[in-house]
């Protein structure tokens, strides 16, 4: 809502200056937005003087002019107008000025003569609707002085946010009234004397409302012989200055009292609608299967059957509240004029203009809702203004179809309660005081307060809708702080929250750094690293993606990690260490809601460093990915884990596996396969894990008890043992601590032998491996003797090469 | 010769020996051959049954004198050495003190979760405890139960995301789908007040959704950080002290709040929550728009209407929501100029913080 300072002053007192009504109004709830200061933008335009007046030598249609601007030298100027003579006074843009409209003023070469300046219109300039020739200024005025002195056009226009609820502030008088409840300042309202003469307007108009509930009043009222053209001066500026563009002195009218009133109202060129008994017939009602109308943007619109139209006997004129019809517009030639002022209901407008893309000021009002008691006030005052403007005599009476009057409620305050609510120590006569500054009738004794609420405060509705009234105007910085005293409570985490703090803790110790990605993928996503669905399961699709590549929300962190490693490298950024934690989804046959699971994930690409002096920074693998798990598990206290070899179709076959925990397959972890790397655009080995969140925070120990440390010193021995490459390490360290009984305390694998591709000489034999544990003994309560350790390890040994098949590397 | 010159001319050769050590192994051998068990010193003092009787002692005590003049110097001597030999090990195991040490950086958690878990701590330290619900939601816990009227602009498929339902039950939508990405985390409220009754203190950070193009100042996925507080005697000053608390925690003490009216659906009466601007301090600067104030969080007293659709009695019961953006913090306390930074897992970035 665009408010001009002037104008809003003659309506309130306004008894601070621009800055503190700015910090009032924004502390009030009506949100200063920004401020325009008019006229600033006509700096570069002067009062000139035509001095002489020459025909184009190579264009009929221009004049060559020399224009004193009370410069040293005058101006010369081509120019296109023909209504002025050398003598005549005008506004002159010098190079350099903005015109309204942006268009900047240049030097520049028009049929082959310099052009110095541009003479101006009454459009140009943004002071009034006339664009049909130039701005003839009276002969006293000063030559060589700026336009907008002269004229007088400074004004502030402030920008106002007006929250929904209020559609009473969509209005001169709604603003003042709010700033006269702030200031405790006088309000004026509007004042006119309309005059009727001539036939009745019963005699001539006719109105139907075929539902009520869509159209609760609909009024029309004649105004004949008017003359139509442009604005008056005062009444385009005022145009101007509510962010409109003058049009014709009877459409003007309309959009002014809509900006002073807030009424939105409509004209129609009364020739133009069709009769029926002699008398023009209008029908509100739903428009009709296949019906269409050109709406005065030339659009032709097919209409759907919630649309609601004016319709005369012929078919629709107009959409309801959202925009006329060309066929019906006030043109030049129209002499008589049927004015409509009506309400509507909200959605059906919200949902007209919606639908057809048509934003109007109309409609915005009638969205927010317009209070159905305004119509006949504003349609006496639009027919009085367009008297006043464009001649013509308007028909005594209107024509007022008011099914369903709007009633003003009454409500309860109970000051003691409302105190209470707010923690403030209100007396009766302070809110009594800021409701009446608001068109609120307080009536009542002691603390209970009766309130009637005018039809123009559709949002105030309950008791509470009241306090907000009180406290926004008495001052929400007036409310002392406090904090909520209340019974005994205890803020905590639950156990699920820590673990999930922990889990990122511990990733961030092994190295790896949060990523925030966006949860959308494409199917395109899971195609390229197969990612597959359980029977009837699917991705979660959405109804109205931004974008194909954001189709579908994510099944897997994966597709997100590895563009973000792609982003990486295409920056030069190599090493690249990262996790997210976050929610995947998936939805099945029959399910409304999709199945939303936490998961960890993460990516390692590189190496940690970069190669430094004294680190050599080997590339990251598999390895190292299990590295950063087996650190999560431990800081987490998660002891029953394992991984398996599985395959993946994103993972590198042979380089993969499948995390167990507790017995179950909570996740994965393994080299990302070529082809998903390319599809990426990621090069070199990349390693990828994710896990559900879920299973690990139930596999977390909670009963980490105390365990002694060790007090009598340990026997470390240390064997290698030859085994089938298809017996893996885990299994032989297995075996080896069964084997162990109590006494061994831990065993390390150090060394994993192949021999090399092609050796001569063979160390270990031919499909083997050697794997090398060093195994600790102890006891807990004396020191082990040689003979003893000797003893256990030997048995050890035996029955290890017998479970595995090894045999010791001598 | 007699023998005390013999004794005198071997000190003087063993004393020069010791001198002339050069290490600790030519020392030890120096004490071997003078000292050791066949030393020439020894041998003297094993010759000594040889000497006349009257010579005895007073040869005895001049080789005892000379022995231990031997042991003090060797000692002396090996003292010098093993720090002559220490320093040089020293000087040859020094280094370039301003070589790179070796090291593996631990993760940086992102700055989001680093603002939302500082957030958390302050409310947990106001005794709230931390809720959370599903970011697909029913478009009854996302508008309908937050007071938001059917025609509501947000509801709207150009602002908020809707997502195919599979299931065979009726839209509570009519001719639209109810199911969306939940565009608040203000559907948590509901859920909580529906499966607890009050006193109720729960902060409620999570993802939300707009149907934003992603641009310096917008994304279509971003954080929230919600509260709700319902309680017995619960006031509009309540919820300004917290809020005023939780602002000076997490943007500094010098920092002042101020409320201005607004008009949130679900609350009554509701304000929007300005802090004053670090920079400027109020005064009005660039980067607050010359306002002198920043835009933080929106607030209000829960709405009765939202009590009735949980079955709270509002005559009982009051309480307050309030709800903030964490990127916009992000872009406010730590200069994020463009918000895309933070979903592009760009390790320059996310290193910083
Ligand atoms: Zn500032």
């Amino acid at each position: 809502m665009r408010v001009s300072l002037k104008w809003l002053k003659e309506l309130v007192d306004i008894p601070v200056p621009l800055e503190e009504l700015i910090d009032r109004l924004d502390m009030t709830g009506t949100k200063v937005e920004t401020v325009h200061v008019l006229g600033e933008r006509l700096d570069g335009v002067l009062i000139g003087q035509v001095l002489t007046k020459d025909k184009h030598p190579h264009a009929d249609k221009l004049s060559y002019c020399t224009v004193d601007i009370g410069a040293d030298e005058p101006l010369k100027i081509v120019c296109g107008a023909t209504n002025f003579k050398a003598g005549d006074k005008v506004p002159v843009a010098t190079v350099g000025t903005i015109l309204t409209g942006g268009v900047t003023i240049k030097r520049a070469k028009l049929r082959g003569l310099e052009s110095q300046g541009m003479m101006c219109s009454a459009r140009e300039l943004g002071v009034g609707g006339d664009a049909s020739g130039l701005l003839i200024l009276p002969e006293d005025a000063p030559v060589g002085v700026p336009f907008s002195e002269w004229a007088g056009l400074g004004d502030t226009v402030l920008e106002l946010e007006i929250t929904p609820n209020r559609p009473d502030c969509l209005s001169m008088v709604g603003v003042a009234r709010e700033a006269g409840a702030v200031f405790r300042t006088a309000v004026r309202t509007p004042e006119w004397v309309l005059t009727e003469s001539g036939s009745p307007v019963g005699e001539a108009v006719d109105v139907q409302i075929e539902d009520a509930s869509l159209c609760p009043r609909y009024t029309a009222r004649v105004i004949r012989g008017v003359t139509i053209g442009p604005s008056p001066d005062w009444l385009a500026e005022r145009i101007v200055a509510s962010g409109a563009r003058p049009i014709n002195n009877v459409v003007d009218v309309t959009n002014y009292v809509m900006f002073e009133l807030g009424q939105p109202l409509h004209a129609f060129d009364l020739a133009t609608i069709g009769t029926a008994q002699g008398r023009a017939s209008i029908a509100v009602r739903t428009a009709k299967p296949g019906e269409r109308l050109v709406t005065l943007d030339g659009q032709d619109r097919e209409l759907s059957a919630e649309t609601l139209v004016i319709a005369d006997p012929c078919g629709p004129v107009a959409l309801a509240g959202v925009m006329g019809g060309a066929a019906t517009e006030v043109s030049g030639r129209t002499v008589d004029i049927l004015l409509e002022a009506a309400s509507f209901d909200r959605v059906s407008v919200s949902r007209t203009s919606r639908r057809l893309g048509l934003i109007s000021e109309a409609a915005l009002r009638f969205e927010r809702g317009v209070d159905p008691e305004l119509a006949r006030r504003a349609s006496d005052r639009a027919a009085a203004l367009i008297a006043e403007v464009a001649g013509g005599r308007v028909a005594p009476g209107i024509v007022d179809v008011y099914p369903l009057p709007a009633k003003p409620i009454e409500l309860t305050l109970r000051v003691d309660r409302m105190n209470a609510l707010l923690g403030t120590t209100l007396v009766e006569e302070e809110v009594r005081q800021i409701l009446s500054s608001l068109g609120i009738d307080v009536a009542g004794e002691g603390s209970v307060l009766t309130c009637v609420v005018p039809t123009f405060r559709p949002d105030l509705a309950r008791e509470i809708d009241l306090y907000e009234e009180v406290v926004r105007i008495w001052g929400m910085e007036r409310v002392a702080s406090t904090l909520p005293g209340g019974r005994a409570r205890v803020g905590r985490l639950t156990k699920e929250q820590r673990v999930h703090a922990r889990i990122g803790e511990a990733l961030r110790a092994a190295g790896l750094n949060e990523h925030i990605g966006l949860a959308f993928i494409s199917l395109t996503d899971l195609e390229r690293i197969g990612w597959t669905f359980g029977p009837g399961e699917g991705p979660v699709e959405l109804l109205n993606p931004m974008s194909e590549e954001q189709s579908h929300l994510r099944t897997t962190v994966l597709p997100g990690l590895l563009r973000a490693v792609s982003h990486n490298q295409r920056h030069d950024v190599p090493d690249v260490h990262l996790y997210e934690m976050g929610t995947v989804f998936k939805t099945a046959e029959g399910r409304k809601l999709p199945r939303e699971r936490g998961v960890v994930g993460g990516v390692l690409a590189g190496s940690w460093n970069r190669p430094g002096w004294n680190d050599p920074a080997p590339a990251l693998d598999f390895f190292d990915g299990k590295g950063v798990l087996e650190t999560l598990f431990d800081e987490i206290d998660v002891t029953n884990w394992k991984m398996r070899a599985a395959e993946h179709p994103w993972l590198q076959k042979g380089r993969s596996a499948d995390v167990i925990v507790a017995g179950d397959v909570v996740g994965w972890l393994g080299e990302v396969a070529p082809p998903v790397l390319e599809a990426y655009d990621v090069s070199g080995a990349v390693t990828v894990f994710e896990l559900d969140v879920k299973p690990l925070v139930k596999a977390v120990a909670t009963d980490v008890r105390y365990r002694e440390v060790p007090r009598f010193p340990a026997v470390k021995v240390d064997v290698a043992l030859v085994v089938d490459d298809s017996v893996t390490a885990e299994r032989v360290g297995q075996a080896i601590r069964s084997a162990g009984g109590p006494l061994l305390e831990s065993v390390r694998l150090f060394d994993v032998y192949r021999d090399p591709e092609g050796a001569t000489v063979r160390r270990v034999r031919e499909g083997a491996k050697s794997l090398a544990f060093s195994l600790t003994y102890r006891a807990a309560d004396r020191t082990l003797t040689d003979d003893e350790v000797r003893s256990i390890h030997e048995r050890v040994v035996r029955k290890v090469c017998a479970a595995v098949g090894a045999e010791v590397r001598s | 010769m007699g023998v005390a010159e013999d004794l005198s001319s071997l000190r003087d050769e063993a004393l020069d020996s010791v001198a002339s050590a050069n290490d600790l192994t030519a020392l030890e051998a120096v004490r071997v051959a003078f000292l050791g068990k066949r030393g020439s010193l020894t041998s003297v003092l094993r010759g000594l049954g040889a000497l006349a009787p009257q010579d005895r002692p007073v040869i005895g005590q001049l080789a005892n004198q000379i022995r231990e003049e031997l042991e003090k110097a060797i000692a002396t001597r090996r003292d010098e050495l093993a720090s002559q030999a220490l320093a040089a090990r020293l000087q040859a195991e020094s280094v370039d003190v301003t070589l790179p040490g070796r090291k593996r950086s631990p993760g940086k958690q992102h700055l989001i979760h680093q603002i939302v878990d500082e957030i958390t701590a302050v409310f947990v330290g106001l005794g709230y405890c931390v809720a959370e619900g599903p970011e697909v939601e029913l478009e009854y816990y996302n508008f309908t139960a937050l007071n938001h009227p059917p025609e509501h602009p947000a509801r709207a498929a150009t602002d908020t995301f809707y997502v195919r339902d599979l299931s065979d039950e009726a839209s509570n939508v009519p001719g639209e789908c109810d199911v969306l990405l939940r565009t608040h985390t203000s559907p948590v409220q509901v859920r909580v007040m529906e499966r607890q009754a009050p006193p109720i203190y729960v902060l409620v950070p999570g993802k939300v959704y707009r149907r934003d193009v992603a641009d310096p100042s917008h994304l279509p996925r971003f954080t929230q950080i919600e509260g709700l507080v319902v309680d017995e005697g619960i006031t509009f000053g309540d919820l300004k002290g917290t809020l005023e608390h939780f602002v000076r925690e997490v943007f500094g003490s010098t920092r002042r709040v101020r409320l201005r009216p607004h008009f949130f659906p679900f609350t009554e009466p509701s304000a929007e929550v300005d802090v004053s601007c670090g920079i400027c301090g109020g005064e009005g600067c660039r980067s607050c728009g010359g306002e002198g104030w920043l835009e933080v969080l929106g607030c209000g007293m829960v709405d009765p209407n939202v009590f009735s659709y949980v079955g709270i009695d509002p005559e009982r019961y009051s309480g307050f929501a309030f709800g903030m953006g964490a990127e916009r913090i992000a872009a406010l306390k730590y200069g994020v100029p463009d918000l895309r930074l933070l979903v592009e897992g760009d390790m320059r970035f996310l290193r910083q913080f």
